[in-house]
């Protein structure tokens, strides 16, 4: 057996070529469709995941772990198909399910994991317990995981999924269970990871905590990959969707007035300072307003109300 | 990491956790409460039957029959399909060694703490009877106790295999696994001694090993397996092969299903 898997901070910086690749991927489970020509790559960045429930962020994350194969396509983790033992000691899982080996302490259990990954026993145990102290469990490591909090458990999946130091990492739904603190650390730790040139996949509900700490986004609607990039990005490209903005004003009422006869304006709403519009989508808004902010000093700041990964997700998907 | 070096750190974690699993508890209780049975029994013996009749009977019937089948096929469902019930095997999966590995470090810790229990067992249950002398008129027949012993060990080994096949293959193990030994067994295993097909059983290879290792009288021959009236000793034939061969197609075929399955999909269900 080989010794201890070194530590995530001598990860080398990002590499050159895709940690995970997804080729014209789909899946099918019979007749029903799961995925649908999906591609794209990770390379040493963070990634978010997200789609509403069955969209196909489960059947993603485990083909890219190879636990399910492809019908059509490929999935390659650093250069190898995902369904690869290779690939496998190159990647890091913690599945969205709350199950575990309910007898062993958690120590014992990421131990056993790391065992599997051909470190040796004390070197297991040794790195077991590092990772789980910097995961906030080292008073807790020798209890019975049956014994754990929600949060507890959480943070012992993701003490599997990193311990053994993987190049890539899927992270399905990690922030559940967890308190705030906890998230924050572990959004810190995760962005951390990416620093050091490890990929990151990560699939959460939690958009404005994915919209923290993700370089880019996949959104995935029922199978097939909607969008890519990063969330300005997908909100620039979200040309004919009909979107909000706030106009701050000393002035509402005259600003409203002035805004009625364009015809991108489907929709206002007056408050003391400022209004809110909804446009349609259409091209020529924005010079609009110019000349209204330049001809009447009308406008002192124009704030989006939907730019946020929310929004985005929510127009795409309708 | 290793194939043999998985399978045996697979076999280690799965035997800590059979050994913490309450059942093993309650079989230890049974088996001692057995041997208990039959050190009474052996007080009152009833009339003509000698001290290797009673043992046979019990060891047979209670141990061979009924205990050891379903203890092995219910560890062997727990260690295998428990994982896949509750997706915990996921965990398994992800590391970088091979199905295979897995399911047979899974079998070989079955096989290996049913075979210790049910040797221990059938041990203990002879030393009921031993410490009985009255029951052995021509002395002591120790070779029974190891005929049994080794026969309890090589079925432990047998229905494991066919448990873990099961568990690879069915959502409902322990369903198909009474149909194998209540139904399949009883009515295959007992058909004429001559019948072909009884080699598809476990129980007719072990009573033939049996019935070579002991070398019964005609009576317990009759008491114990009904159907051999019309035995003959060139039937015994090689039931050690006949084990091997059950023990190996059943591996084979349970390691077919289990690296090839997707037991995440929705087509399994």
């Amino acid at each position: 057996m080989s010794s201890q898997p070194p530590p995530l901070e001598t990860q080398s910086s990002a590499p050159p070529s895709a940690l995970l690749t997804f080729a014209n991927v789909s899946k099918w489970y019979g007749q029903v469709s799961a995925l649908m020509d999906i591609s794209f790559a990770v390379r040493g960045e963070v990634v978010g995941l997200v789609g509403r429930n069955g969209a196909g962020k489960s059947t993603l994350m485990k083909l890219a772990s190879g636990l399910l194969r492809p019908s059509e396509g490929q999935v390659l983790v650093c250069g190898d198909d995902a369904s690869t033992a290779r690939a496998r000691a190159q990647l890091g899982f913690c599945p969205d399910l709350d199950r575990l080996y309910e007898r062993q302490t958690g120590r014992e259990f990421v131990a056993w994991m790391l065992r599997l990954h051909g470190a040796s026993a004390a070197a297991a145990r040794q790195r077991a317990g590092d990772v789980l102290q910097e995961l906030g469990l080292g008073e807790h490591m020798h209890r019975r995981v049956c014994e754990y909090s929600k949060g507890m458990r959480q943070r012992v999946r993701l003490a599997q999924a990193l311990a053994h130091s993987p190049k890539i990492l899927l992270l399905d739904e990690p922030m559940t269970g967890l308190d705030p603190i906890a998230r924050h650390e572990l959004a810190q730790q995760i962005m951390t990871l990416a620093r050091n040139g490890i990929g990151v996949l990560i699939s959460s509900h939690v958009l404005h905590e994915l919209e923290a700490m993700v370089n880019r986004v996949l959104l995935i609607h029922q199978g097939r990959l909607l969008a890519e990039g990063r969330v300005a990005e997908l909100r620039g490209q979200l040309r004919g969707q009909p979107h909000r903005l706030r106009l701050i004003s000393e002035c509402p009422r005259d600003l409203a007035a002035a805004l009625v006869p364009l015809s991108q304006v489907v929709g206002m709403q007056l408050s003391p300072n400022a209004v809110e519009v909804s446009l349609s989508g259409e091209p020529g808004f924005y010079g609009a307003l110019t000349k209204i902010a330049a001809a009447r000093d009308l406008v002192s700041e124009a704030v989006p109300l939907d730019d946020s990964l929310a929004s985005v997700f929510g127009y795409l998907v309708g | 990491m290793g194939f043999f070096s998985a399978t045996i750190e697979i076999t280690r974690q799965t035997l800590r956790q059979l050994l913490q699993n309450r059942m093993c508890l309650v079989v230890g209780f049974a088996l001692v409460a057995i041997a208990l049975i039959g050190y009474l029994l052996g007080g009152h013996p009833p009339r003509e039957l000698k001290g290797s009749h009673l043992y046979a009977l019990m060891a047979w019937w209670l141990l061979g029959t009924v205990l050891l089948p379903w203890t092995t096929l219910y560890f062997g469902v727990q260690a295998v399909h428990g994982d896949i019930e509750d997706r915990s095997f996921q965990y398994l999966f992800l590391r970088p060694v091979s199905r295979a590995a897995i399911l047979l470090g899974k079998w070989l810790a079955v096989a290996l703490l049913c075979s210790v229990m049910f040797t221990v067992g059938a041990v203990l249950l002879f030393f009921a009877f031993a410490a009985r002398p009255e029951l052995w008129p021509l002395g002591v027949e120790t070779e029974m106790a190891v005929a049994f012993a080794e026969a309890m060990a090589w079925a432990a080994f047998a229905y494991a295999s066919i448990a873990v096949l099961f568990a690879a293959k069915f959502q409902r193990p322990l369903v198909f696994g009474a149909f194998f030994i209540v139904g399949l067994q009883m009515f295959i295993g007992n058909m004429p001694a001559q019948a072909g097909i009884r080699v598809l059983t476990i129980t007719d290879p072990l009573r033939r090993l049996l019935l070579d290792g002991i070398d019964p009288d005609p009576r317990l021959a009759r008491v114990l397996w009904p159907s051999e009236r019309e035995f003959k000793p060139d039937l015994i034939g090689h039931p050690l092969l006949n084990l091997s061969i059950i023990i190996a197609v059943t591996l084979v075929l349970a390691l077919w299903f289990y690296t090839r399955s997707e037991y995440d999909s929705r087509s399994r269900e």
